[in-house]
């Protein structure tokens, strides 16, 4: 610090002042970041009041009906609530395992990316994969529905005319492999993007590591295991921590747009399913204790994640 | 860096902080100051059209158009008021959302009015004699909503609401058309020689032959006997239950809350959608032969209601649950080539309409309580319900598209071409398709069937005697011919195949739904939506019956009998009671 390299010139009383000083213009510079946290993460917190209550829009709660812990056993009831509620969560468990697992995928492909020797080839790729990422669900479904529809699809089209089927497949309304077919759309989605991060963090490796290692005569793919891959591993436990935290809340949009009556009972995640009972019933009780329920789970799943982290890597990220 | 820079630095976080915090209110104070327009317009002219212009907002849970009112509309409220609309579009969830904004904009249309008034969000039209003063055409057409409305909400003194599609008379308050069909190829089912069909499920042998008939569409695609859709869906399916429909039976009973079971229009009858002998059930199995026969379209599952739009209009389905999803075949060209949908009802079709309501339905009217323009808002909507307001909405602007020809109303030369949308309006009206320019708040005020009186003849124009009249196409001539009737709703008045449902009043305002219901109802709903469209792509009989006792068994498990009792209770005291009298 400042103080401390000069310290032979300051009085103690000056050094004082100077850290009194310093701690308050660090705190000030801190402190419109702090509001905006208390504002967007905290005061919302306020909202949980509404699972409580038999919420209408409109009507101050001290007018609404008080439900204590209705909604919240409401999810309980009876058998058959349960077996729904199971089903929910079997499906959320599933995509998310599934997405886990597949979070290795752009670290590969950043890795091999960076291998690419020419720029422009390099470009060209990086910018078609970043790309349907910026794409909405709704018209990925679009696109979807003109590739696999059954009447005049592309690939139905296609295998009837070369006669390798005799009736049109329906892919879209049927239930098998719901799981992976979402997580692949997913991946096709999120590879370039998420490759990115990995990226950077691959340019960020110091190139003297690399020189070092070919004296020592690593060829291509040794640099590759034992230069770059741990080198971005810190980043890759850091998105996979906070992904295991996010493991509960898979989305909505995505599942949204997917499901029909055929593959409801597989592609039904929780949030979809808080649409379907709560938000488009005007149920915003029911919504708000189920969303009181995955906060609590996300944080419990966070800190295990962070544990486990600790106990295997002998560190954690928070 | 010196300590200044610091102190720049923390001075910028800070200064950035409060631009972050201000355009946060900022944008919340738009919001709630709904008004674009920039006077505070008390003022109130004798000539509504000298007064300065203002905009007003208009939420519609019913508009299709999301901004300002374009075409001849707009044109017609510009000249006559003043006025511009820009029109908020939304379901549901949008609503909700206004309505814990506490702010509704200047007029609302299909809301939840009961929630809005405990919420204090609706003006009370009897303030300061609003309605005395302003609003003579709405007391004088609409007096029996508006008073019903104020025993129902406003304890007799305030007035909160007004009603839709208000009229009053006998027989089913429809067009020319009715609401439900069904409507079949009436090219390809003369070709047939107009078999005999006799109950609903006579139909898919004749559409079976249809389909052999007419293999491809114009554009050489496979073509169907039924396409659906299942975005429209609520806690069933849309489609399925219009099979009831045909049969005089509707979802709910038109006053309380009630959408698992249907009701009888005529009669104190009502049937849970999952009775073994529900005609639901029996719609169910009717797509359910109707796919075994290779008739229904196989995306129906996943496509949405656009995509069952296009095919309609390329020709790729036969039959039609709905008239009006047969706009878009029935062109000009079609018809006068002898192909276009016609109404082929069945023998024991008793097709369901709603009858002349003077109470109005529940798709109500209200204002703002935060309209900072109560004066104009009342002027404009007098203007909608008048038969002036009611006939130009309907017909498009008189001396344009219609006049008065020897005493009678009769589309213009320009006028028949534009409701055919087969020309543009003139750019001073905005341009654009006749169809593209109209109301687009989309809700009725007066029935357009009833009698217009300026006019003597009904504000619809398809009704009038010239419409019906002027050389009609060889389709609408040969089905006049085999029928024996002019319209839709004149063969089935003729022949009794309609069952009307009288109006309902009472004092009382709908009973309310408990939380624990409401969230049955959405549960149940959800499997119902879901075991309907398994049930109808079962690969046999044996899946069929066993996803059916499926559903049945979940649905039960999960409340569906609490939730039919508290729907059953509701309807035997209220429009039950009224329909045994």
């Amino acid at each position: 610090m400042g103080a401390k390299l000069n310290g032979q010139a300051y009085t103690t009383a000056a050094v004082k002042q100077f850290r009194f000083k310093e701690k308050y213009t660090l705190f000030l510079m801190a402190l419109p970041f702090l509001v905006l946290v208390f504002l967007f993460a905290y005061l919302p917190l306020y909202g949980w009041i509404y699972a409580f209550y038999d919420y209408r829009p409109g009507i101050p709660l001290s007018q609404t009906e008080f439900v204590g812990l209705q909604w919240f056993t409401s999810l309980v009831s009876n058998p058959y609530q349960m077996e729904e509620v199971l089903r929910v969560l079997r499906n959320t468990f599933a995509i998310s395992t599934l997405g886990i697992l597949t979070s290795v995928l752009p670290v590969i492909f950043a890795i091999f990316l960076m291998e690419i020797k020419s720029p422009s080839f390099k470009k060209i790729v990086q910018t078609l994969t970043t790309l349907p990422n910026f794409i909405s669900w709704v018209l990925v479904y679009s696109f979807a529905f003109m590739l696999f529809s059954v009447d005049n699809g592309f690939l139905n089209n296609l295998l009837m005319n070369m006669g390798l089927i005799e009736r049109p497949l329906n892919i879209l309304a049927s239930d098998n492999h719901t799981w992976l077919s979402m997580t692949l759309w997913g991946v096709w989605k999120g590879l370039g993007w998420g490759a990115i991060l990995y990226i950077a963090a691959i340019t960020g490796i110091d190139p003297e590591l690399y020189e070092a290692a070919r004296v020592d005569g690593a060829g291509r793919f040794r640099l590759m295991w034992h230069v770059t891959v741990p080198g971005i591993m810190p980043t890759f436990f850091v998105l996979l921590i906070l992904g295991i935290a996010g493991f509960i809340n898979n989305g909505f949009e995505q599942y949204f747009v997917f499901s029909n009556a055929m593959n409801m009972s597989k592609i039904e995640v929780l949030d979809l399913y808080v649409y379907n009972v709560g938000v488009v019933n005007n149920n915003f009780g029911f919504a708000t204790a189920v969303s009181i329920l995955k906060s609590i789970v996300s944080l419990i799943l966070l800190f295990a994640a962070n544990s486990l982290s600790k106990l295997v890597r002998g560190e954690g990220v928070i | 860096m010196t300590k200044r820079k610091k102190w720049t630095t923390a001075a910028f976080a800070i200064i950035a902080m409060f631009v972050f915090l201000s355009a946060c209110s900022g944008s919340a104070g738009s919001n709630s100051g709904s008004n674009k327009g920039n006077n505070a317009g008390t003022e109130v002219s004798t000539d509504p059209s000298q007064q300065s212009e203002i905009t007003l907002n208009v939420f519609s849970n019913l508009a299709n158009y999301a901004g300002e009112q374009p075409g001849w509309f707009a044109k017609l409220v510009k000249d006559k008021f003043n006025i511009k609309l820009n029109i908020i579009s939304g379901g549901q969830q949008k609503a909700s959302t206004m309505m814990a904004a506490g702010d509704l904009g200047d007029i609302a249309v299909a809301i939840d009015i009961k929630d809005a008034i405990k919420a204090g969000l609706l003006l009370d039209w009897n303030k300061d004699g609003l309605l005395d003063k302003y609003g003579p055409a709405l007391k004088e057409y609409a007096g029996e909503s508006l008073e019903a409305n104020s025993k129902q909400y406003g304890g007799g003194t305030a007035v909160y609401a007004v009603g839709n599609n208000i009229g009053s008379g006998d027989g089913p308050s429809e067009g020319a058309k009715m609401t439900y069909g069904p409507m079949l190829r009436w090219d390809l089912y003369q070709q047939l020689g107009s078999p005999e069909i006799k109950t609903l499920e006579d139909y898919l042998a004749v559409i079976k032959q249809m389909q052999e008939l007419s293999p491809k569409s114009d554009s050489g695609k496979p073509v169907y006997g039924f396409s659906l859709w299942s975005d429209w869906d609520g806690v069933m399916s849309v489609n399925v239950k219009a099979m009831g429909q045909f049969y005089g039976f509707n979802e709910g009973d038109g006053f309380n809350i009630a959408e698992l079971m249907m009701t009888k229009a005529d009669e104190a009858k009502w049937q849970g959608v999952l009775d073994e002998d529900s005609y639901y059930m029996r719609g169910l199995k009717f797509f359910f032969e109707a796919n075994k026969m290779g008739l229904l379209d196989p995306d129906s599952l996943t496509q949405k209601f656009p995509d069952v739009v296009n095919k309609y209009t390329d020709g790729q389905v036969l039959f039609a649950q709905f008239p009006w999803l047969t706009d878009g075949y029935n062109t000009e060209d079609r018809l006068s080539a002898g192909k276009g949908f016609a109404f082929v009802p069945f023998t024991e079709e008793k097709v369901f309409s709603s009858g002349y309501n003077p109470y109005g339905g529940t798709w109500h009217w209200v204002i703002g309580a935060k309209t900072k323009h109560p004066e104009r808002v009342m002027q404009f909507m007098n203007w909608l319900y008048s038969p002036e307001g009611v006939q130009e909405a309907t017909a498009g602007p008189k001396g344009l598209t219609w006049d008065i020809v020897d005493g009678k109303p009769t589309l213009t030369e320009f006028g028949y071409q534009a409701v055919s949308n087969s020309v543009d309006m003139p750019a001073e009206y905005g341009g654009g398709k006749f169809s593209d320019g109209g109301n687009k708040i989309n809700n009725s005020t007066l029935t357009t069937s009833m009698i217009n009186p300026e006019t003597g003849e009904p504000y619809d124009y398809t009704m009038w005697s010239s419409y019906l009249n002027n050389k009609p196409d060889p389709v609408t001539k040969s089905w006049r011919e085999a029928m024996g009737a002019v319209t839709m709703k004149d063969y089935v008045v003729k022949n009794n195949k309609v069952a009307v449902q009288p109006p309902y009043f009472s004092e009382q305002a709908k009973a309310e739904e408990p939380s624990d219901i409401k969230q049955k109802k959405a549960e149940v709903g959800k499997v119902i939506k879901e075991y309907s469209w398994k049930m109808m792509f079962a690969k046999d009989d044996n899946e069929f019956a066993s996803l059916k006792e499926a559903m049945v068994t979940k649905a039960k498990g999960l409340g569906y009998d609490d939730v039919i009792k508290f729907q059953v209770d509701n309807y035997e005291k209220t429009v039950g009671a009224a329909l045994k009298k």
